[in-house]
């Protein structure tokens, strides 16, 4: 009990310390070091990003967690972590304060999010966004909508 | 639907033309079944009739991969209605031999035509070319995607010999990996109560993904892999050609090239007539001596093209 008390303050100091940015909590353990890769936030030139990884989480056993100041979090890329790790939840900070809080939904249509698998697909080839249809979204089922090709969420490559 | 059945009332036939005007032709899956049995009945209308209601339209012909039955009757179709043709049949000699992007061909081809009928090797390129022009685009085939015009014959050709597609049951033969009408026609067929046979080699057999959307659809559909067995139970073959020019590896090619032949001697097998249907060119799949079998149904697609294109042009266009 102790140690979650010690965590659960550790990581309200985390956010707080945080004047203007995005923190995104509750990310499954393991999937930190992907969602920071699309983010590209792997770079170094995005300025001050924090991580943890595998955090002890009553909810999720391990969990992992990104601050990242002074950028708040574009819609795609809120799509991008819904695939990732659907459990996630996204603070939007500014000034100190929590001003939006919410969990990342897979919308209907996806773009810019999924590189189609298929070489021939048209999108793989002129200089367009990829756009792709949720078909069903448990178990993950997406359709092009170029070359009409259906892939399953074990097959999605995020772009 | 009962082809003899007179075609629909004026005010409906006038509702379901005017969803045709301005309207991209990319895909079979934009079509409602009501809209496609729609589009074949104005076919029956058209068949046969060649009034100049194209006049003075301009269809801009874009071939960047070859084709010969699709381009002449596209070309014929427009011709037919007094329109006009302008156009390539050869990517080599259009601008995108010196680079330029499809959609920037497609916004300079819109200042010269009225509708732009386009065939190219990656799927998804006619869908692309719609979302570049506010004219109507309608798709010659889009690599291993969509042929929605060669679908949209290949029913029209079933209906008018069989009557109907509810209860027919239809055997695909030989790749049904890479071909789009074979893709776009089970789609279609499945609408209706079909029973499907899928007959390849295992290497050629249907995608994973459009058997798992058969199956969750609850079409009866079967595979059997070996061609060189023909399923008895089945009122049409419908073969296709081991295209050469899909397989990254020409040695898969040559593994499966003559994977099976269809002549007098294999047809022997059926106690009455069984429809043969091929979207052409054939190769070897179907021997010279069954062009003048009742059941061969081959060379009345490709005159069912021009009647079905007819009526697609008049449709989005806004003629009828």
């Amino acid at each position: 009990m102790a140690t979650d008390k010690l965590q659960r303050e550790e990581k309200t100091i985390k956010v707080s310390a945080l004047t203007d940015g995005t923190v995104i909590d509750h990310l499954a353990g393991g999937t930190g070091l992907r969602v920071l890769r699309v983010l590209g936030l792997d770079k170094g030139t995005m300025g001050p990003v924090a991580i943890g990884l595998a955090l002890d989480s009553r909810k999720l056993g391990k969990k992992d967690l990104i601050k990242i100041e002074k950028r708040e979090i574009t819609q795609e890329e809120v799509n991008k972590i819904a695939l990732i790790s659907p459990e996630a939840t996204l603070s939007i900070i500014r000034g100190t304060h929590v001003v939006r809080k919410f969990r990342p939904e897979i919308p209907d249509l996806l773009e810019s999010v999924v590189r189609c698998l298929n070489p021939s697909c048209v999108s793989n080839h002129e200089r367009i966004k990829s756009r792709f249809r949720v078909l069903k979204r448990d178990p993950l089922r997406l359709r092009c909508e170029y070359c009409e090709r259906a892939i399953s969420g074990d097959d999605v490559e995020l772009l | 639907m009962n082809p003899r059945q007179s075609p629909a009332s004026p005010a409906t036939r006038a509702e379901m033309a005017a969803r045709f005007v301005g309207r991209d032709i990319t895909s079979m899956r934009d079509f409602t079944t009501d809209e496609l049995l729609f589009v074949l009945d104005l076919s029956e209308e058209f068949e046969g009739s060649d009034e100049p209601r194209l006049k003075g339209k301009i269809l801009a012909n874009l071939f960047f991969e070859p084709s010969t039955r699709t381009r002449l009757s596209f070309h014929s179709a427009m011709a037919r209605l007094g329109g006009q043709v302008i156009g390539f049949a050869d990517a080599n000699v259009s601008s995108v031999s010196k680079g330029e992007s499809l959609s920037d061909t497609i916004r300079m081809v819109e200042n010269y035509c009225d509708a732009i009928v386009i065939r190219h090797k990656f799927e998804g390129a006619a869908r692309l070319a719609a979302e570049s022009t506010h004219l109507p685009v309608i798709n010659a085939g889009d690599g291993a995607n969509q042929h929605p015009t060669q679908t949209l014959l290949d029913l029209y050709t079933i209906r008018r010999i069989h009557g109907a597609f509810e209860g027919l049951r239809v055997a695909f033969l030989g790749d049904l990996r890479y071909s789009r009408t074979v893709h776009s026609l089970i789609e279609s067929l499945a609408r209706f109560n079909t029973e499907l046979v899928c007959v390849s080699p295992p290497q050629l057999r249907l995608p994973g993904d459009i058997l798992d959307d058969l199956f969750e659809r609850g079409v009866r559909v079967r595979e059997e892999f070996n061609p060189t067995i023909l399923p008895q139970d089945v009122d049409i073959l419908y073969t296709t050609r081991i295209q050469k020019e899909r397989f990254p590896d020409p040695v898969d090619y040559e593994k499966v090239k003559n994977a099976y032949q269809l002549d007098r001697k294999a047809l022997s097998i059926y106690p009455s007539r069984v429809t043969v249907m091929h979207p052409l060119p054939r190769v070897n799949e179907i021997s010279p001596d069954l062009d003048d079998y009742e059941g061969a149904a081959y060379f009345q697609q490709a005159k069912n093209g021009v009647t079905v294109r007819k009526t697609l042009l008049s449709l989005v266009l806004g003629v009828v």
